[in-house]
């Protein structure tokens, strides 16, 4: 059976985590707060995760990963490529010097933990993504909004949660 | 006197922003149009250096770098700000940096875009620039990994990378703001494009808080690194005057010094370019202007030690080179160092001008001459009067094919700059927002501590 | 496989040079110049021109400096102790030392300098890319720049000079850095000859341009590795060690009496030319 999407905006933090705080408490069929609640913001909320309750984040094994072969990688890459061209003798020097490989290594280390962060930021938040069904530009603004997914029996129920706690707009998705 | 005013509401702060994508103030084309023909000047000269060899620029042996060199670490140089502004006040919650951190960020990526032109302009074959690449090819041929010139390359890649992202990555939820609010265009496009389908969701925020912080985090070393490889160009050789221990960190707070007053000159000019009179606050600016001047001061102490060091030093050929710095043909122009580095910054100690604005502006300008002065001032006399007698009181004065190309990059700088806050907001509206937020709630809980008191 | 390449042969990779335990075999190449010799009248770096293309960039472009001698004569007229000051200056003769440790060697990015089995400071010009660094890392600015395209160049090079170029020696064109190379072409040569036949290249087989010029033979040169070699008897008599950046003989109080000295050897480049001090006072 299909799902609807119903948003509701309000115009402050504190309604919107009022109305998080009663879809918890009420056990709506068809309707799970955990899978079906999304929150907008415009800004990063650290209340929101807070009423949203513990969620874990990934990116930060995306940098550990990324920084150690980043690092493994310059320095075996720049080690090996020196040890392939020993044509290039530097007087002074030994053909694999350590402190220059170093510097490299530290280099690509950052490099590698950069760029798959950033990997793994896209990955994580699911970006690129598709837009969602529901969306009011005053989101980017200053409104908050909360968007719920549902099956069709639960969605009058949750329109008169939203109503209750004075949204200022609520949007429903056009019926197959 | 406020950062900023906590009763701006947000939907005004997207408007004003917005506006600035739009509708600048009619100096803001004189610009765009003086450094567009400043950087013509600067081709030029390129296309005419190329055609006919680098002994246009007036180079010899053994003045065998010029202005170039100079220039790039200035450029280099430039470019720590935006980082020490984006990550490092970030990671120590100075919320002041918000309004003004995302075009200090976009001077960062400019100002290395900058640097890497004088890597190629410096270089005898620019054709085969790609030799300095380690890219694997059938004749098993590697460049040269114990070069400091390449650490060099592999530093300013990952730094113009990681600052591009960074950047990037900061300003996707200001995108979306673009996306909804702008009209039909190209420019929706780009935005839609770039803002990757954000909308605020809460796991997009909470991802995007990790990242942020652990980009910030990465940036700071590099940054460093970056400017210690820098310096590792002159301290890594043997030839008195650069083989000196303290030159890393010394260029580091060089960096951080002519980064700074930069910053300050394009706050001036975007506060008043994009009327951004309500989130550049003189209160924002006086903290910069103490930053400034803390740096300006760490920069001078490091100065001193340099200078100390050498003199007590016994070596003799290095103390030769300071002794024709100070006495020598270049002597204007290292005092000139020293009164705009060390002098001139001690104007921003005075409470009444470190926010008088046509005076800051001033002193800005002498702050980053005075920053490329030391630059030209590390480069040039080594090569004048080296350990080698028979070079000695060789002086070459750079032809004014280099003096085109250094004023053309001041345009390719600008240029790319003015163009950049013309298309992509400027002014972090959605980190405004917070700042606005988190002092609004603070004011809040005062009052109500206040009213409980009664 | 890369790794597997570097840890089979790790010990190897990580050996430096110079040291003892690996000399080089059979050929170092090594030079003397006896400045008490020297007269200073410049036919060194005439034969040098005409050895190894050098351009010769005309009047306006040498007073910039961008004259490209590789062999120059620098003259120098002390200040001090200086009975006869109407006799001129002293000279001493000038080129690329052939560092067993060379300064140049490690900074330059693209490795177009490098370090030769048999003793060289090799320049390879088309792998240069023209940073420059390794001349402004050169203790002794012996590195030429090619600031302009000279071969293209009618002032530099009239179409009817092409005649007088070497054949064996390539023709340098404009953003490469060149230096002295000790006549690698003779060496090459003379060092594939003697392959041919078995044997090491003889003491007098191969001479430098700058050599076989001098009027008064204060060059010698020749292969310090062979003891039969007069550089090698040079260097011993004077006991000038090649891994050191003090001799021995400079320890004792007083110093030493023998002539023989390097340049800046102090800062460890390890110089393989060899420099006899003047002892006479008068120029002539």
């Amino acid at each position: 059976m299909s799902k609807r999407h119903l948003l509701a905006m309000f115009s402050s933090f504190d309604e919107a985590e009022l109305v998080v705080q009663e879809l918890r408490n009420t056990s709506i069929k068809g309707f799970d707060v955990n899978d079906d609640l999304v929150v907008k913001s415009p800004i990063e909320h650290p209340e929101v995760e807070e009423f949203l309750g513990e969620k874990p984040v990934y990116v930060q094994w995306f940098t550990l990963f990324g920084a150690l072969m980043g690092g493994l990688l310059g320095f075996f890459l720049i080690s090996g490529a020196q040890a392939n061209f020993f044509e290039q003798l530097k007087g002074g020097k030994p053909i694999v010097p350590f402190p220059p490989n170093f510097v490299l290594t530290y280099e690509m280390f950052i490099l590698g933990g950069v760029y798959i962060s950033v990997l793994g930021f896209l990955i994580c938040a699911g970006l690129p993504a598709k837009r969602s069904p529901l969306y009011s530009s005053s989101v980017s603004e200053d409104k908050i909004a909360i968007l719920v997914k549902s099956e069709a029996g639960a969605t009058s129920t949750l329109r008169a949660i939203f109503t209750k706690h004075q949204a200022l707009e609520i949007q429903e998705e056009a019926g197959k | 006197m406020k950062d900023i005013r906590e009763d701006i509401a947000w939907a005004k702060i997207n408007r004003d922003v917005l506006v600035s994508l739009e509708n600048p103030r009619k100096l803001y084309w004189v610009i765009v149009f003086g450094a567009l023909s400043l950087f013509s000047v600067g081709l030029g000269c390129e296309i005419y250096q190329y055609q006919v060899g680098m002994g246009v620029a007036n180079l010899n042996n053994p003045n065998v770098w010029g202005l170039y060199i100079a220039t790039f670490i200035f450029w280099i140089g430039m470019s720590h700000s935006g980082t020490l502004l984006s990550a490092i006040l970030h990671l120590m919650h100075a919320d002041w940096r918000k309004p003004i951190y995302r075009f200090a960020e976009a001077m960062t990526t400019f100002s290395l875009m900058t640097a890497g032109l004088f890597v190629m302009v410096h270089i005898g074959r620019l054709w085969q620039f790609y030799y300095a690449l380690p890219y694997p090819n059938d004749r098993g041929t590697w460049p040269n990994f114990q070069s400091p010139l390449l650490w060099d390359a592999m530093a300013i890649f990952t730094y113009l990378s990681s600052s591009v992202l960074f950047l990037y990555v900061g300003m996707i939820p200001d995108l979306a703001i673009c996306r909804d609010n702008l009209h039909k265009g190209w420019r929706k496009k780009l935005y839609t494009l770039l803002a990757l389908g954000w909308e605020g969701t809460d796991r997009q925020w909470r991802n995007f808080r990790v990242t942020y912080l652990t980009i910030a985090c990465f940036l700071i070393p590099l940054a460093v690194s970056v400017h210690s490889i820098v310096a590792s160009d002159f301290a890594m050789s043997q030839q008195p005057g650069w083989h000196v221990t303290s030159f890393p960190p010394y260029f580091v707070a060089g960096a951080l010094y002519s980064g700074c007053a930069a910053i300050i000159t394009l706050f001036i000019i975007l506060r008043y370019v994009f009327r951004f009179e309500d989130y550049m606050t003189k209160s924002i600016l006086k903290k910069t202007v103490r930053l400034t001047f803390a740096i300006a001061m760490v920069w001078t102490y490091l100065n001193a030690v340099e200078f100390a060091a050498v003199w007590y030093g016994h070596d003799m050929d290095a103390k030769a080179v300071l002794i024709q710095k100070a006495t020598g043909p270049f002597a204007p122009f290292w005092w000139g160092m020293v009164f705009c580095g060390s002098v001139v910054p001690l104007m921003l100690a005075f409470k009444r001008f470190q926010t008088n604005i046509p005076v800051l502006f001033a002193v800005s300008l002498l702050l980053n001459l005075g920053m490329w002065l030391e630059r030209w001032m590390i480069v040039a006399p080594t090569f004048s009067h080296g350990y080698y007698p028979w070079v000695w009181d060789n002086d070459q004065w750079p032809s004014l094919i280099q003096w085109g190309m250094v004023m053309g990059s001041f345009g390719w700088f600008t240029l790319l700059f003015m163009v950049f806050c013309k298309v992509f907001p400027s002014v972090s509206m959605y980190e405004v927002k917070e700042m606005v937020y988190h002092r609004s709630l603070h004011l809040k809980k005062n009052e109500t501590a206040g009213q409980g008191a009664h | 496989m890369s790794v597997s390449n570097l840890l089979e042969n790790w010990s190897q990779f990580r050996h430096f040079h110079p040291v003892d335990d690996k000399p080089h075999d059979p050929y170092k190449w090594a030079m003397s110049i006896d400045i008490d010799a020297c007269s200073g009248c410049n036919a060194c770096s005439v034969a040098c021109y005409a050895e190894n293309n050098i351009p010769v960039v005309g009047k306006e472009r040498f007073q910039h400096g961008q004259q490209m001698h590789w062999m120059r004569i620098e003259r120098y007229w002390p200040d001090h102790d200086f009975d006869f000051p109407e006799q001129g200056a002293e000279f001493l003769p000038m080129m690329c030392q052939q560092c067993e440790a060379a300064p140049c060697e490690t900074v330059c990015p693209v490795g177009a300098t490098n370090h030769t089995a048999d003793g060289l400071n090799s320049q390879i010009y088309n792998r240069c890319i023209g940073s420059r660094y390794c001349s402004a890392n050169c203790p002794f600015k012996v590195r030429y720049f090619n600031w302009y395209d000279y071969p293209t160049d009618e002032t530099v090079w009239p179409a009817e000079m092409n005649r007088q170029l070497n054949p064996d020696v390539s023709v340098r064109g404009k953003g490469v850095m060149e230096k002295c190379t000790f006549c690698v072409q003779r060496l090459r040569a003379a060092e594939v000859t003697a392959k041919g036949e078995g044997r090491i290249v003889r003491e007098g087989e191969v001479q430098t341009a700058c050599q076989q010029a001098c009027p008064t033979s204060a060059i010698s040169f020749g292969n310090l590795v062979d003891p039969e070699s007069r550089v090698h008897k040079q260097w011993q008599a004077q006991q000038v060690e090649m891994n050191v950046d003090e001799q021995e003989k400079d320890k004792e109080p007083g110093g030493s009496h023998l002539r023989g000295y390097r340049i800046l050897e102090e800062l460890r480049p390890y110089p393989s030319v060899m420099y006899l001090e003047r002892v006479r006072e008068s120029a002539i």
